[in-house]
């Protein structure tokens, strides 16, 4: 092993300064992120519930049994479908809407960005809040305005009708996640290389045509990614709907995640772990199930 | 007509963005009569500060101002160091559990939190962490890694090694390289990383309604929750509530804004 | 490795620790107090008494926690169950029962406590309803009262539910409503109400969910009637928001003067006065067909916790919070049915909106009842049933539907505790 004689030392060099920069982070998400995860997918198969705690035996599979056989998690789970599905379209096709819009310098635009970006800045709790507001039954803006414009007679119950509650909080969302989704697919469209444009105009292509076969190809690995990313954040997004309805009325616009939050608000910490485990498995299966439909590896 | 078609479409989407602002401001800026008034009004009859004096009187508003301000910027900072260091390693050498590591930061991301509130509050219990910012702090940074690692990763994947390879043979070492060459490079990344973290920990609600409740260590979105479900809802305090809470970021945004749209997205969608 | 990284993750740690809310060392008690039923002027009015208290004790200093009320009895549990941290808290006739369980409450001595002669009859009773021992000492007591508008053309308050509802029918239109209903959390409390009320006198007071037959107040025809009524309530002399209407937003309905009537407990008689309304009276709940109606009492108290690092201190507190003057004081602010004799004397406690109350008390039909809150299963049944009265006025769940499952769980808890 002459070859490698030089090489030790300058391998544990490496090595140690590899672990030193990785260690940080490995410390924080170990011990404030598995750990505790790891802990409560343990209580997952426990009768772990806060308000009696003098016996917490394991209970097998008894939690997602229990889970499985609620009607609210079934209901819960076709209304997180609705509220990815279609906020995800809008959200979507809106923010590409803007992206192409926004793509060409144009005067003022740097200000136009500033203001329409700014939901961003937001936090769900504080989007669910305003829109509660502006959704009020009684002294909501938004009724008020549908009544003087003649498009309703009589106001409407928007929090208050299980139809309508799921309406509502889609809204709100798709007004706060358009600006995500521009931002990113501006980006997309700029890392288009310009030649690639300059050949098309050679060939006398028209602008429809040179989207269509220019850019939508070339960005297309990174929308999938994009899309992805925002349906796992979607689901995941409880804020919104816990300050705008908190699930109801009467679990209309429960979702996954809100359902867990109850769960776990309830003290019920069996059952939520129960939950989060049939959400954390979603995911991963469809995730997995995406990336292939969308043959990402090849792309990338 | 394509360019007035164009400018219609702009000009109606930044009215339904800006409206719910405008609203909330007008709300925040009404006596509580007229806000619970039948012709709703567009803009109040006597505007008043009121409620903006309310926050800061009845309840301790520049207390939960700061609390939020030091933890965010603690706690962003914190992650964008770790970011800078981890993500630099994972973008520069391969090393045996590489691929391990990043499939478990991503995997961080999916991760349903809620799960892990209440392991995670006997485990700051026994750390003696409630009810201190500290704690927050450190759940803030552990929730903001994996993400602010695999972002910087995209963008040193996008600096041409020669440069440091450059700076190396000079005689630097490599944290000197990284430092002096690399990192100027990357503000724009570093700042992106810098923000969004800052955003998030601003903004962040549940972990820090299960951690706190001394009075003397809410933040904002805390504080707020507890406005909500008091028993009179008082949408006055509210709005203004959310007006001086929404204010720092809004600033923040507006101030580097380039960055952001530049940055987040490189490395988010090489992620 | 020559590199600064070291010390740049010991300034961050030292940066990190530092952070921590400062603790003191000197001779001082620090006490802990949370609080359930959080309300703004309640929450000023406890940090007065506690002020008193500092006062008095000047090597004592009590923290204030105040949870917001909706998930406020979750909070209190999750720190009970860190076993540290708490000194006094609040507890309620629903949590009572598994805050004792675990063994998080300690036992109130009552024998070298002048204060504990001068509380009520009900008040001592209501402090050792629990395991027979007194785990906390009541503040005050709530009963439901009928608040109504006077001037929305009402000549005599409705006495029975069926008068309420054609009451409320005339108020209706445009944006005013009748009814300050319930449908959020808290909603199913109403409708079991009126199911006793149709009940009648076959209802059992001691165990209020059954009959004194046995069967259970959901298995009767007159069960099925009292539902319809409540739904058609809601349906027609009721804001349609107040499907998902919780506490704050049916008084508010009431005092923002969206709605007519309001039935609920005595503090809000401070916050009506308080508000804009200013015609406006009082009266006893209605009652059934059969000319009675029924009502719990509840309560809630202070309690110390069976861990407290000081648990001298922290009995001292709840004994001076229950002592005549302040619970006096306390009663009145929130305006509760005091727990202490020297308050019968007072005037303020039988005048004005206050009448309904003696008005209620003197009225043999308006009987007080024991709910099953030892019930293994009472805390389910407050989540779930409120959820079925959503799934019952949104239409998705009929009548007899949610009276035959109701009428099924207590028949199965019947049976759990025989």
């Amino acid at each position: 092993m002459s070859v490698g004689s030089a090489r030790p030392a300058f391998t544990t060099r490496k090595a140690r300064f590899i672990a030193l920069c990785l260690l940080p982070g490995v410390v924080f998400v170990v011990l404030f992120t598995y750990y505790p995860v790891i802990r409560g997918a343990i209580i997952a198969f426990q009768q772990y519930n806060l308000f009696d705690l003098t016996s917490t035996p394991f209970v097998g599979l008894e939690n997602f049994r229990a889970v499985l056989a609620e009607d609210r998690f079934w209901t819960a789970l076709r209304n997180t479908g609705t509220w990815v599905a279609v906020s995800l379209f809008f959200q979507f096709f809106l923010g590409f809407g803007l992206a192409l819009l926004l793509r060409r310098h144009f005067r003022g635009r740097g200000l136009y960005q500033a203001w329409v970006f700014f939901p961003w800045a937001m936090s769900g709790f504080l989007i669910g809040l305003l829109w509660r507001w502006m959704f009020n039954g009684q002294f909501g803006v938004i009724n008020d305005l549908l009544l003087r414009s003649g498009i309703i007679e009589h106001r409407i119950g928007f929090l208050a009708t299980p139809g309508w509650a799921m309406t509502s909080v889609i809204v709100a969302n798709v007004w706060y996640g358009v600006t995500f989704f521009a931002i990113m697919i501006m980006a997309a469209l700029q890392s288009v290389p310009r030649e690639l444009y300059e050949a098309a105009d050679v060939d006398g292509a028209s602008r429809l045509r040179q989207f269509w076969h220019v850019t939508l190809p070339h960005i297309r690995p990174t929308l999938a990614l994009i899309v992805l990313l925002r349906i796992i954040w979607i689901l995941n997004f409880p804020d919104l709907i816990y300050s705008m309805t908190g699930g109801g009325p009467a679990g209309s616009t429960d979702i996954i995640t809100t359902f867990l939050i109850q769960q776990v608000i309830g003290g019920d910490y069996g059952r939520g772990g129960a939950v989060g485990m049939l959400v954390l498995g979603l995911l991963l299966a469809f995730s997995v199930f995406y990336l292939n439909a969308t043959r990402f590896e090849k792309a990338r | 007509m394509r360019r007035l078609a164009k400018v219609i479409v702009l000009g109606v989407w930044l009215l339904i963005t800006l409206f719910p602002l405008y609203w909330i401001v007008v709300t925040s800026l009404k006596p509580k009569v007229e806000i619970f008034s039948m012709p709703i009004k567009y803009w109040p009859g006597n505007v008043t500060f009121e409620h903006y004096a309310d926050l800061f009187s009845f309840a301790d508003f520049g207390t939960y101002l700061l609390n939020s301000l030091l933890v965010s910027l603690v706690a962003a900072g914190a992650v964008t160091m770790i970011g800078v260091l981890g993500g630099y390693t994972l973008a520069r050498f391969s090393f045996p559990g590489r691929g391990a590591l990043m499939l478990a930061f991503l995997v961080t991301q999916m991760l349903p939190l809620f799960i892990a509130l209440g392991p995670l509050y006997l485990l700051m219990s026994d750390l003696d962490l409630l009810n201190r910012l500290a704690g927050l702090m450190l759940v803030y940074i552990a929730m903001l890694v994996p993400f602010a690692t695999i972002i910087m990763r995209g963008f040193y994947e996008r600096i041409p090694v020669a440069l440091e390879e450059a700076a190396q043979v000079d005689g630097a070492s490599r944290l000197v390289a990284m430092v002096r060459v690399v990192i100027p490079v990357m503000l724009p990344g570093i700042a992106a990383t810098f923000i969004f973290a800052f955003v998030q920990c601003w903004n962040e609600l549940f972990l820090a309604i299960t951690f706190i409740d001394s009075e003397d260590a809410k933040t904002i979105p805390v504080a707020m929750n507890s406005f909500i479900t008091q028993y009179d809802i008082d949408w006055g305090s509210m709005a203004a509530a959310t007006v001086v809470s929404v204010l720092p970021t809004l600033v923040l945004f507006a101030a580097i804004r380039r960055y952001i749209v530049e940055g987040l997205t490189a490395g988010a969608v090489k992620g | 490795m020559r590199t600064p990284l070291l010390p740049v993750f010991a300034a961050a740690t030292l940066v990190l620790a530092g952070c921590g809310s400062g603790s003191s060392s000197s001779g001082e008690v620090r006490l802990r107090m949370i609080e359930s039923l959080t309300s703004p002027e309640r929450t000023k009015l406890i940090k007065t008494l506690i002020a008193d208290f500092e006062k008095a004790n000047p090597k004592v200093k009590v923290e204030l926690i105040s949870p917001p009320l909706d998930s406020a009895d979750q909070k209190i549990t999750q720190i009970l169950q860190t076993k540290k941290g708490l000194d006094v808290l609040e507890v309620r006739d629903h949590t009572a029962k598994s805050f004792s369980n675990n063994g998080w409450l300690a036992v109130l001595p009552t024998t070298e406590w002048a204060g504990w002669s001068d509380l009520t009859e009900l008040a001592q009773k209501k402090a050792v309803e629990v395991g027979g021992k007194p785990y906390l000492i009541p503040y005050g007591f709530y009963e439901r009262t009928l608040f109504y508008r006077t001037d929305w053309g009402m000549a005599q308050p409705p006495t029975t539910w069926q008068e309420l509802y054609e009451a409320g029918k005339k108020m209706t239109s445009g944006d005013r409503f009748g009814y300050s209903f319930r449908g959020g959390k808290g909603g199913a409390d109403y409708v079991v109400q009126m199911i006793s009320a149709y009940n009648g006198e076959a209802l059992n007071p001691e165990k209020s969910f059954f009959l004194k037959d046995k069967r259970t107040i959901f298995s009767t025809p007159e069960a099925v009637q009292a539902t319809d009524l409540f739904v058609k309530i809601f349906k027609e002399i009721s804001p349609p928001d107040s499907v998902s209407w919780g506490y704050p937003e049916m008084v508010q309905g009431f005092t923002s003067g969206v709605t007519g009537m309001l039935i609920q407990d005595p503090e809000v008689i401070k916050t009506v006065e308080e508000s804009s309304v200013k015609t406006w009276s009082t009266a006893p709940i209605p009652k059934g067909p059969s000319g009675y109606a029924f009502q719990p009492v509840g309560y809630a108290g202070w309690g110390a916790t069976s861990f407290s690092a000081h648990p001298k201190e922290a009995v001292k507190l709840v004994q001076f919070l229950s002592e005549a003057k302040q619970s006096i004081a306390f009663a009145k602010g929130n305006s509760l049915i005091p727990i202490s004799k020297q308050a019968q004397g007072d005037p303020q406690f039988s005048q004005g909106a206050w009448k309904a109350y003696l008005q209620a008390q003197q009225d043999p039909k308006q009987v007080i009842t024991i709910r099953p809150v030892d019930y293994p299963g009472w805390s389910q049944f407050q989540v779930d049933s409120d959820r079925d009265v959503q799934a019952l006025l949104t239409g998705k769940k009929t009548t007899a539907e949610v009276l035959k499952s109701w009428d099924a769980f207590w028949t199965d808890q019947a049976k759990k505790v025989s």
